[in-house]
């Protein structure tokens, strides 16, 4: 294979799959990135097994031909290269030698038959979503993916679209709160959606990414226990969770009353020096909420105590509530309205978090005991 | 550091002393306490039985040997711990830093106290007669300027002693002080030392520190110091002292026991234990630690587990404790099981959002709170009824008054 290529443009389709190759190197073709020339473009292919990626860039293609190289190696090479076309030809027994003015590298790499086959994805049941939808229900989730590799059913992003309403759900929790976004679809859905999907952490950070490159819409389909993602020159398979993710549904309170609307930035801001002083252990902030204010205050034995009031629309009964100021503050920074309303019951029940106006997103928080 | 004056306060044969001072028909009589279980041994035995040669650790039948009309009694352990907490918390009318060194032993760091009492020495009187007056107890105080040499006066004289090492006895005092009476030196160090020649803590302080080092590695340089009669160590109150790395129980059973089932209902008793304790003090654990004396009493065996996720429930540490027991060939009779919760996360304030893990943390918290009332093992699971006694029989060498050591023992 020989090929000449910008380096802005290699550097960038290097860049992308940074992400993607295993990095602890267990299969060694697995660090590596496919390279395959042929009918004018170039396709880089990486994968850890879980999450793949393949795309496709404009290349002077002189001679067609595949080969694997380090991805991280090639990466720093292209990156330190001047801004110029670079020449990338393999050779004999895998080696490959990039030029690019007065600089040359020879590079050992594998072939291309060790890496493992990437499948082509069908037309059939893809859905459309543009990619500032995609880009904001992700974020508006994410954070309440659980950490705990134990809770393995947890460690991604539920995507699920009922049948009565066509709005498509995404659903993160890591069992002490929960953010949801569900936005209307237009494209007809297929049994998967319908049922549900699990989309894996690292899955979702590569997804986001492609939906900030970028105005086109993303496509996103399934097929055997995998979700295929197209945009533009781009393909993201990974494989989703194999678990059950809870019935969200019973966890969302229903009947919390005592409703209290807060502007976002002052709150924000307070929690962030209330988390100051906050038990380091637990993080835990005190909320009292009386007619018309918030007093926002914590306490440390070994540090002393802080305390903020706040200005809010509230007429229920005096009462105070345990947060974590994390899931708060995590909740606050996604937030794209002025204030947010906070619905609550009672000290020990969960605390509903809504958005100004009906924009589709909730966040469920799990209180402390103080 | 310098300067320091240290107290090491050891009380003499307490839990003997403590049965003597509870029933007077006692007084003045060859005492030995022992556990509950008929494989027990002596725990404590009076100043009238250790003349006749008895000693902690024996067996009841050896005790008897020594000494035919010995008194064997039942220890109380409650009696023990409610005491010993009395006793700690008059030290700390004398100065807030008392460590706890064992249930009838601890360090006071008096130096910043002499200011409203006077001497040390007026301290170790005023403490003594308090403690004789409240309890009839007697104690052994050591005064020096460290908790080595505090530790070792206290031990110079017994019953009812008071010594003082002054910084400029201590060199005359070491050299006549054999390597074995420092607190730190066990037998096997101690022989290990007298294969190089050294008998005296002042022959261990003048050994060359670079052949200490060859064989003793870090700890050369801490026998160097000892043998010198330096110690910088501080005393250590309970508030400051380091967060507690695991929670574990481990028990003797009645008899030595194959069959799984029944080994299974000891683990889930102890399970139980651990995990009461874990929450009482708000702690879960990650690493569930599994620990087994065979019948033989020599070969013993421990493997642990580590989970993704931290728990605190009964149940769950009682299923990884199962499957660590299946995991592996029993080759003997069990004679002791242990079970240690580690790689604890010192908070579980934040209430569980999935309303299973809610109802089942409600219902421990429920069976927590009945049995805090009622009493350990009131409320429990099924496969644990019966008559048998349950819980802690024997008080840990890592008893404290305060926190999560404080297991209350029957």
């Amino acid at each position: 294979m020989n090929f000449t290529i910008e380096k802005e443009v290699f550097l960038k389709a290097l860049g992308r799959v940074q992400g993607i190759v295993e990095k602890r190197n267990t299969i060694p073709v697995l660090s590596n990135v496919l390279l395959e020339g042929g009918d004018g473009e170039l396709h880089l292919t990486a994968t850890d097994l879980e999450v793949g990626m393949r795309s496709s860039y404009q290349a002077n293609i002189r001679k067609p031909g595949q080969i694997t190289v380090s991805a991280k190696k090639l990466y720093e090479i292209i990156k330190e290269l001047p801004d110029r076309e670079i020449n990338f030809a393999s050779k004999e027994n895998c080696w490959i030698e990039v030029t690019c003015g007065k600089a040359q590298f020879n590079v050992v790499g594998l072939a291309a038959e060790e890496f493992p086959h990437f499948p082509q994805p069908e037309e059939a049941n893809f859905i459309q979503l543009s990619s500032q939808v995609c880009k904001e229900m992700i974020e508006k989730t994410f954070f309440a993916v659980s950490h705990d590799e134990g809770k393995y059913n947890l460690n991604g992003i539920f995507m699920q679209v009922l049948a009565e309403d066509n709005r498509l759900k995404m659903v993160a929790t890591d069992g002490h709160r929960l953010s949801m976004i569900e936005k209307p679809i237009e494209s007809s859905v297929g049994e998967e959606l319908r049922k549900g999907v699990i989309l894996p952490r690292k899955g979702l950070l590569e997804l986001k990414k492609l939906a900030e490159e970028g105005e086109a819409d993303i496509s996103l389909g399934f097929m055997d226990n995998t979700a295929v993602i197209k945009k533009d020159q781009s393909v993201i398979i990974m494989r989703l969770v194999d678990g059950e993710f809870p019935d969200y549904n019973r966890v969302i309170p229903k009947n919390n009353e005592q409703e209290a609307r807060i502007a976002v930035d002052p709150l924000l801001h307070a929690l962030r020096r209330m988390i100051i002083l906050s038990s380091e252990k637990s993080r835990g902030v005190k909320m009292m909420l009386k007619p018309g204010l918030l007093e926002v205050s914590s306490s440390n034995p070994e540090l002393g105590d802080a305390r903020e009031e706040l200005d809010m629309d509230y007429q229920g009964p005096e009462f105070s509530i345990g947060f974590n100021a994390r899931y708060l503050l995590d909740i606050l920074q996604v937030q794209d309205h002025e204030q947010i309303r906070l619905v609550l019951k009672d000290n020990l029940s969960p605390g509903l978090f809504l958005s100004e106006e009906e924009d589709g997103f909730l966040a469920v928080v799990m209180p402390m005991r103080l | 550091m310098s300067d320091r004056i240290i107290m090491h306060c050891d009380m003499n044969a307490f839990f003997a002393s403590v049965e003597q001072q509870s029933n007077p028909e006692l007084r003045g009589k060859p005492v030995g306490v022992i556990g509950a279980s008929h494989r027990t041994i002596i725990t404590t035995a009076s100043y009238e039985a250790r003349k006749y040669g008895v000693k902690t650790g024996m067996a009841k039948w050896e005790a008897l040997q020594c000494c035919p009309d010995l008194i064997l009694v039942v220890g109380n352990n409650r009696k023990y711990t409610a005491t010993s907490t009395r006793i700690f918390a008059m030290m700390q009318e004398y100065t807030p830093l008392v460590e706890v060194f064992s249930i009838d032993e601890a360090f006071l760091d008096v130096t910043g106290s002499l200011a409203l009492f006077g001497s040390a020495d007026n301290i170790a009187y005023r403490l003594k007669a308090r403690i004789l007056h409240h309890f009839g107890l007697t104690c052994s105080v050591g005064i020096a300027p460290n908790k080595l040499l505090a530790k070792l006066a206290s031990e110079m004289q017994k019953p009812d002693g008071l010594t003082i090492i002054r910084p400029d006895e201590v060199v005359p005092v070491m050299e006549r002080t054999p390597i074995g009476d420092l607190c730190g030196i066990g037998r096997r160090t101690r022989q290990q030392l007298q294969q190089l020649g050294i008998a005296t803590c002042g022959q261990l302080g003048r050994y060359p520190l670079d052949i200490l080092r060859q064989k003793f590695g870090i700890v050369g340089d801490k026998l160097h110091h000892m043998g010198r009669g330096i110690d910088s160590s501080p005393v250590i109150p309970e508030e400051k002292s380091e967060p507690v790395k695991t929670v574990g129980h481990s028990m003797t059973l009645p008899r030595d026991i194959s069959a799984e089932d029944e080994i299974c209902r000891y683990l889930l008793q102890l399970a139980e234990m651990v995990g009461r304790r874990a929450r009482r003090y708000g702690v879960s654990g990650k690493t569930i630690h599994l620990g087994i004396r065979y019948a033989d009493f020599e070969t013993s065996f421990g493997r642990q587990v580590t989970l993704p996720g931290h728990i605190d429930c009964s149940d769950d540490i009682y299923q990884t404790i199962l499957r660590i027991l299946r995991s592996f060939e029993r080759p003997q009779p069990v004679r002791m099981l242990g079970v240690r919760l580690s790689n604890l996360r010192h908070q579980n304030s934040q209430l569980p959002l999935l309303p299973e893990e809610h109802r089942k943390k409600l219902a421990t918290a429920a069976m927590d709170e009945v049995n805090n009332r009622y009493g350990d093992f009131k409320v429990t699971f099924g496969s644990l009824l019966g008559d048998e006694e349950k819980g802690a029989a024997v008080i840990s060498p890592a008893w404290k008054p305060q926190g999560i050591r404080n297991v209350d023992v029957r």
